[in-house]
């Protein structure tokens, strides 16, 4: 007796159609999966065996031979379960159902017959969808995140008995169609709000420009100073991620853990820190992964003592910095993640962190210092418009709030920005200034007599090369963004000098460290 | 560039004969300081490689890999270096009264043939941000004045020195501890390349010597030899600097030190020599006051000069156009330094006004970032 029934499995971020092929014979008892299964397909033939036992029905005493068609591709993970069970129920002609044909099936089972969750449902249901079914049979706890799609009825089953029991008609069927919340109206709240930093005004507004443009930044500052504590804050000034996004990042983390029970409407925060591997850092593994790079795609990753971080490791960022994604090959495959982030990194100015501090604390010879910044990886210094120093605050400041915005009025200054941006970029690849080539942001200065002479006096005075006075000229474009300005003007440009810290310590060209 | 046969035959001497300096000096002063009569001496006599060899200065030439003189020769009139031996009239006076000159200088630049006044400026190779503006400030004003600076081109102060100095009329010699053709320490090539611009670079060693240990001690002679007197700018208890001051003193030179934090250990041999008599300096006028023999004239018009700079300042804060809030927190930000927060809370104007009005006073050179967002006036 032979039966058939469809599932998926992951390549990446996509999932691709499997069929589930039974086949019960005469012979010696057995139970083998073929197909190239893993070690977690493998196990599956006991968990199978218990929970087909366990909700009640017989396991059948024959020769079982399970195949996992495509049977090229490499398998694994727990989707099986569900639908290996099914078709041994159906094979031993324990079940019936019209459906059959209609229906995708994924969930894996605990050994009382419990549908437990499992990772990528999103992309499984992306390509529901494409190849036009009808029911996508899964676990029920992770139901709610694929509800927004209302072109396929999502079958949320708690055991192998309601499965069982949605299979037997269609009437049954309907009643175990998902009717979620409507995902887009959730309220979310991220827990923490701008208007907690008290003082560092500096910083603040240079976290609404970097985020208002999409610019890289770069922290600067003595320990204690709140570095950490305001990037973590740059996430709620951001815009709200419309459905499209939701559903990007969702993909990205339900890959990454199972439980991940609706849509996802945050965007990211990713912290790692300085002893991850490369592989945790850019994705990849035995079974390709997403690494925090694209676990923090729409967002921001933030990397903390960026000086700490394994300098090879801190140039592999940089073509996902440059291409948004990144592409992981090996020897038999090779898989694109999307990593759209923002990037947020912190630093001390020296090894002892008071350098530039007004206690006078620092001990570190300007030898050192250099030495400290030298460190640093120079292309990916090119790819931070902004610096800002962040200073520790005398307790007095912590008092005064009057000052302190939310997150709400920064956030509306921001989308507001964004959708110059926008208009201004409509018809090319690019969407935010940062991206933008510097022949575009000349371009809104080059008619400007005064602004070309103010920039030949900044380049001057502060020895900036073209590369730096590139960054001040992005910026700038920013800021007269959220002023709602077409054109730069010179205030615009002498406000984005704020935003580049220079040490001074060196004036000599091939000893610029990178300062601008 | 030419080359006197002194020189040639001095180089003779030393590379070709393998006579060690010392000996060669301690001939010379026998002789009265007649070069024609000692170069004679060596030239005529035979096995001398025994007879001197316990002498202060016997570094040795030989560990160069120069076959002969002539090579040497060579290699200095292809590379355009110049070579001035004791008895030319370029060769520094100064230089020529310490108790072990250099027999021969091979220099970059022309400074060393006008030299009339110059200061030495020393200290720690690892300077912190304070010694740094404290070389810089020192060594601006005193190459303004057409002080000639004079420093051993290491790193840290000596540098920082260095690139002062060569910004003013004054210019800057660096001497160096190995030959003339390597740049030691390498973060200083671009100095090496500016400063024969403004100055020279000139070192006693023949070319293609190492920057050994040795060496820098040596060297250190000849930094407070050139020089009318020296001043330390943050010096560990033992280090080059403090040699320098103490071969200063026994050539008879004036040592001056700049004091520093009482914590720090990088400042404990400035103070060690402030307590044992060397002048404090905490600013020009105190170094000028010094060398009042030779400056005098530099001194008299520099405090006429303060007078009148004064009244130019308060003519430039009319003539900067300042905007009522620029105005306002041009004022409010005073000498002593206020933070960002602090001027945003006094004017109530907005946080991105304040720092645009920040930046503009800092490229109009009003003000300066002291530390992180803290500001201060500089008029």
């Amino acid at each position: 007796m032979i039966f058939k029934l469809d599932s998926f499995t992951l390549e990446g971020i996509d999932a691709v159609k499997v069929s589930v092929e039974v086949h019960l014979s005469r012979g010696l008892p057995e139970f083998t999966i073929v197909g190239l299964p893993g070690k977690a397909i493998n196990e599956s033939r006991q968990r199978v065996r218990s929970a087909v036992i366990n909700s009640g029905f017989d396991f059948p005493v024959k020769k079982i031979i399970v195949n996992l068609s495509p049977a090229d591709i490499k398998k694994d993970g727990s989707f099986y379960d569900l639908p290996i069970a099914l078709s041994i129920l159906a094979a031993s002609g324990q079940i019936q159902s019209e459906i059959w044909n209609e229906s995708y099936f994924v969930g894996e089972l605990s050994l009382d017959g419990n549908i437990n969750p499992v990772s990528g449902l999103i992309s499984m249901a992306e390509e529901a969808l494409n190849t036009g079914k009808n029911f996508f049979f899964v676990p029920y706890s992770i139901a709610e995140q694929v509800s927004f799609i209302s072109d396929i009825k999502v079958i949320a089953c708690k055991n192998l008995s309601e499965a069982v029991e949605a299979l037997s008609n269609r009437e049954k069927t309907e009643k175990f169609v998902y009717k979620g919340r409507s995902v887009v109206d959730k309220h979310f709240c991220y827990g923490f709000d701008f208007k907690e930093v008290k003082g560092q005004f500096k910083a603040k507004r240079a976290l609404e420009i970097a985020v208002g443009g999409r610019h890289n930044i770069m922290l600067i500052g003595p320990p204690g100073s709140g570095k950490t504590m305001l990037a973590k804050r740059a996430v709620t000034i951001m815009p709200d991620l419309n459905l499209e996004e939701c559903i990007d990042v969702t993909k990205i983390y339900s890959l990454y853990r199972k439980n991940v029970s609706g849509l996802i409407r945050e965007r990211p925060f990713r912290n790692p820190h300085h002893t991850i591997s490369r592989i945790g850092l850019i994705g990849g593994g035995i079974n390709p992964g997403p690494g925090e790079i694209s676990l923090a795609h729409r967002g921001i990753l933030f990397l903390d003592e960026f000086s700490q971080f394994p300098r090879n490791f801190i140039e592999d960022l940089r073509q996902p910095l440059e291409n948004r994604e990144i592409v992981i090959t090996r020897n038999h495959f090779s898989y694109t993640f999307p990593c759209n982030f923002m990037l947020i990194v912190a630093t001390n100015p020296c090894y002892c962190g008071y350098f530039g501090n007004d206690s006078g604390k620092c001990v570190c010879s300007l030898r050192e210092i250099k030495k400290f910044w030298k460190k640093m990886s120079g292309p990916i210094m090119d790819r931070i418009d902004m610096r800002v120093s962040v200073d520790r605050l005398p307790e007095t400041s912590f008092t005064n709030t009057e000052y302190d915005e939310s997150s709400k009025i920064i956030k509306s200054r921001v989308n507001k920005c964004m959708g110059m941006q926008i208009q201004r970029f409509k018809g090319s690849n690019i969407v935010c200034n940062s991206e933008a080539g510097i022949d575009t942001i000349n371009e809104s200065v080059k008619d400007d007599k005064k602004i070309s002479d103010l920039i030949s006096m900044i380049s001057r005075k502060y020895n900036l090369t073209a590369r730096g006075m590139a960054s001040i000229l992005k910026v700038s474009r920013t800021i007269a963004d959220l002023e709602a300005s077409v054109s730069i003007k010179e205030h615009h440009v002498i406000e984005a000098l704020n935003y580049r810290v220079c040490f001074n310590y060196d004036n000599d060209s091939d000893a610029s460290i990178n300062c601008m | 560039m030419k080359i006197s046969s002194d020189s040639e035959k001095i180089l003779h001497i030393l590379v070709d004969r393998k006579v060690k300096p010392g000996a060669f000096i301690k001939v010379y002063r026998r002789n009265s300081c007649n070069l024609d009569k000692t170069i004679n001496y060596f030239l005529n006599y035979k096995n001398l490689e025994f007879k001197y060899d316990a002498c202060d200065l016997n570094y040795d030439f030989t560990r160069n890999n120069w076959n002969s003189s002539q090579d040497v020769i060579d290699f200095v009139l292809r590379n355009k270096i110049g070579l001035l031996s004791i008895g030319d009239d370029d060769y520094p006076d100064m230089l020529r009264q310490i108790h072990l000159p250099p027999l021969l200088l091979f220099f970059k630049g022309d400074r060393i043939k006008k030299m009339e006044f110059s200061i030495a400026i020393v200290g720690s190779r690892k300077c912190t941000a304070y010694g740094k503006e404290a070389a810089m400030y020192i060594s601006k004003n005193l190459s303004e004045m057409g002080i000639i600076i004079v420093s051993g081109l290491a790193a840290g102060i000596d540098s920082f020195a260095h690139r002062a100095a060569l910004e003013g009329k004054g210019g800057s010699i660096g001497v160096l501890g190995c030959g003339i053709d390597l740049v030691y320490p390498p973060e200083n090539r671009v100095l090496y390349e500016k400063i024969p611009e403004n100055g020279s670079i000139i070192t006693e060693f023949l070319p293609g010597t190492p920057p050994l240990k040795s060496n820098f001690p040596v060297r250190n002679r000849i930094i407070s030899g050139l020089c009318q007197g020296v001043i330390v700018i943050e010096a560990g208890e033992r280090s080059g600097a403090i040699i320098t001051c103490e071969i200063a003193l026994k050539q008879n030179r004036e040592v001056m030190a700049v004091p520093g934090s009482i914590f720090s250990p990088s400042n404990k041999g400035c103070h060690r020599l402030i307590k044992e008599g060397a002048k404090l300096v905490e600013n020009i006028d105190d170094i000028l006051d010094e060398f009042s023999i030779y400056t005098g004239k530099i001194f008299k018009t520099r405090q006429e000069n303060k007078f009148s700079s004064k009244k130019e300042k308060e003519n430039k804060d009319h003539d900067t156009n300042l905007n009522g809030n620029e105005l306002r927190i041009y004022e409010y930000i005073g000498y002593k330094s206020k933070s960002i927060e602090d001027i945003v809370k006094y004017s109530g104007i907005e946080v991105k006004e304040v720092l645009r009005i920040l930046a503009y006073l800092e490229i109009n050179g009003l003000i300066k970032e002291d530390s992180f967002n803290k500001y201060s006036r500089l008029f």
